[in-house]
């Protein structure tokens, strides 16, 4: 799995959670860059990822998180 | 001493002039003005502010040299039940008799910026301050001493660290923001005060529209009354080149609650999102929406509480968060009534239900009691007791206008002055523009200000 893919996964991911018509992330989108994408959804979409990829994140991994390339970095590190 | 003061004016100007004056002893400075400051009240309040900043100096230094993870989990967890402890003790008057109860002022601010440096520091988001002199500085600093802003101290610790030299611009606008505050404190909030209070006081005797206007005009004297507070704090700390954190951003044009908390009390509502909400999220969000939604109600009851222990606190944070909750739960119920209404028209009847059901919630925030706010909500209607001149609370037509046309030009001043632009464009006009726009001010502030009261809605949380 590369970022590229994840990313293209994460995509639809977001578009599904946040219910709406097309998302487009990169590498450095962070909560201001994604309409919907606030403390009130993050989670959700957290929750979301760590079933698609069957992976566990802690609390200070999430916290740790702050832009759409920690999040790829993570879930590769998480999946390996 | 309240910033309306001739106490606060004097110890401030000697202050800022000694502070350009000796470069060298800035710190030291900020440091004794401080001590002034909170010990002017009573000494008593300077010996506990001080304990509690040498308990955080003290905990936030053995938890980052803590030999493991566990070690400094457990010394942060100790150290947040003794500061929750203290905070919860002298905050409600269950351990100190009655009779000799003096409410330490901003005890709360200062003790919730002591849980967010050590949880910082726990996460490893901060090093623990070294200097135990800048970290007094950073806990007691006294123009945001009394009600905020809660301060990072990732943001405020770097500021102080350098030596400031004197900036004109930085001071001047400084200036203009004390002088807008001191426009929305005596101006609006302070001339709309005293009736509200009355009705409050008299609600049983008071009219349905009399209830109706007292709950619809609340949450402009207290944004009036706060906001104008947070802009002094802001504007003072600005002249001393020290940058506060935002705490209001245009609340009455959020289109939801949840927006509305984004822009109201921001550095409270960012410090319960960080260190509460999302704590609770991590663990409930395998639960999925239900999950969010509990952290969502008892992040806002929590809120609601850090107001004071009463079931009238309780409520205003639940009924916060049971809007947000609805809010979240209905997004794209909400995309699809914009579509259909158009975005102009959805914005603007959101924007006034958003106000509304704010006004109405306030009543459990500004009511003595619980039963006090049922019995207002229950009692608004459009009735009089014999005119309809009661729909101005009792407030002479002076006050009225007064408070309706500066209320105004303040939205549009606000809607115009985003990033402060519109001061740093009044500030580039010819001298005489400028002096003029000044002159103005200042006049309808002494003109029409009350000077009345000098004392804030925050300063008893």
């Amino acid at each position: 799995m590369d970022k590229l893919e994840i990313i293209k996964e994460l995509n639809v991911l977001f578009q599904d959670v946040l219910k709406k018509g097309e998302v487009k992330l990169a590498i450095e989108s962070t909560t201001d860059d994604v309409e919907g994408w606030d403390s009130l959804t993050n989670m959700l979409i957290i929750n979301t990822i760590e079933k698609k990829y069957s992976i566990k994140f802690g609390f200070r991994e999430i916290i740790k998180l702050k832009n759409v390339g920690d999040l790829c970095n993570a879930i590769i590190k998480k999946a390996a | 001493m309240s910033f309306i003061s001739i106490c606060f004016t004097i110890l401030f100007i000697c202050s800022i002039v000694l502070f350009y004056a000796l470069p060298k002893s800035q710190k030291l400075i900020l440091l004794v003005s401080s001590f002034i400051f909170i010990g002017y009240y009573h000494i008593a309040f300077l010996a506990i502010a001080v304990g509690i900043a040498m308990i955080t100096y003290f905990a936030g230094r053995m938890i980052a040299t803590a030999d493991n993870d566990k070690k400094a989990g457990w010394l942060l967890l100790s150290s947040i039940l003794l500061l929750v402890f203290i905070w919860l003790a002298l905050r409600h008057p269950w351990i100190v008799p009655k009779s000799i109860y003096l409410f330490p002022l901003g005890i709360s601010f200062y003790s919730f910026q002591a849980l967010s440096y050590l949880i910082d520091i726990y996460w490893g988001d901060e090093k623990p301050e070294r200097n135990v002199w800048d970290f007094l500085i950073y806990m007691l600093f006294f123009m945001k001493f009394l009600s905020g802003p809660i301060e990072r101290s990732g943001d405020f610790l770097p500021q102080i660290k350098g030596e400031k030299t004197f900036d004109y611009d930085i001071v001047s606008f400084g200036l203009k923001l004390i002088v807008i505050g001191l426009f929305k404190k005596v101006v609006i909030a302070d001339n709309m005060a005293p009736y509200i209070d009355n009705m409050y006081a008299g609600m049983h005797t008071a009219s349905g529209v009399q209830l109706l206007m007292t709950c619809l005009l609340y949450p402009i004297q207290l944004y009036t009354d706060f906001s104008g507070y947070t802009d002094i704090a802001i504007g003072g700390a600005a002249m001393f080149g020290l940058k506060l954190a935002p705490n209001f951003d245009r609340p009455f044009i959020s289109k939801s609650t949840s927006e509305l908390w984004r822009r109201w009390h921001m550095s409270l509502s960012f410090w319960v999102r960080d260190y509460v909400y999302i704590p609770l999220t991590s663990v409930t969000r395998r639960m999925g929406l239900t999950g969010i939604s509990f952290s969502l109600i008892i992040t806002f009851t929590a809120l609601g509480l850090w107001h004071g222990a009463g079931w009238n606190f309780v409520v205003y944070g639940l009924i916060q968060g049971v809007i947000i909750t609805y809010e979240m739960l209905t997004t794209g119920l909400h995309k699809r009534m914009a579509n259909a209404m158009g975005q102009s028209f959805y914005n603007s009847v959101f924007i006034i239900r958003t106000y509304l059901l704010y006004a109405v919630s306030l009543v459990f925030f500004r009511a003595e009691s619980l039963s006090d706010a049922t019995y207002l909500i229950s009692h608004i209607s459009l009735q009089v007791n014999s005119k309809w001149n009661e729909i101005n609370i009792g407030m002479p037509d002076r006050n009225t206008l007064v408070c309706s046309i500066t209320f105004v030009l303040l939205m549009v001043f606000e809607h115009y002055n985003q990033d402060n632009n519109l001061i740093k464009v009044i500030s580039k006009k010819p001298t005489a523009v400028r002096w003029i726009v000044y002159y103005i001010i200042v006049l309808i502030l002494f003109i029409y200000g009350a000077f009345n009261t000098d004392t804030f809605v925050y300063l008893q949380f």
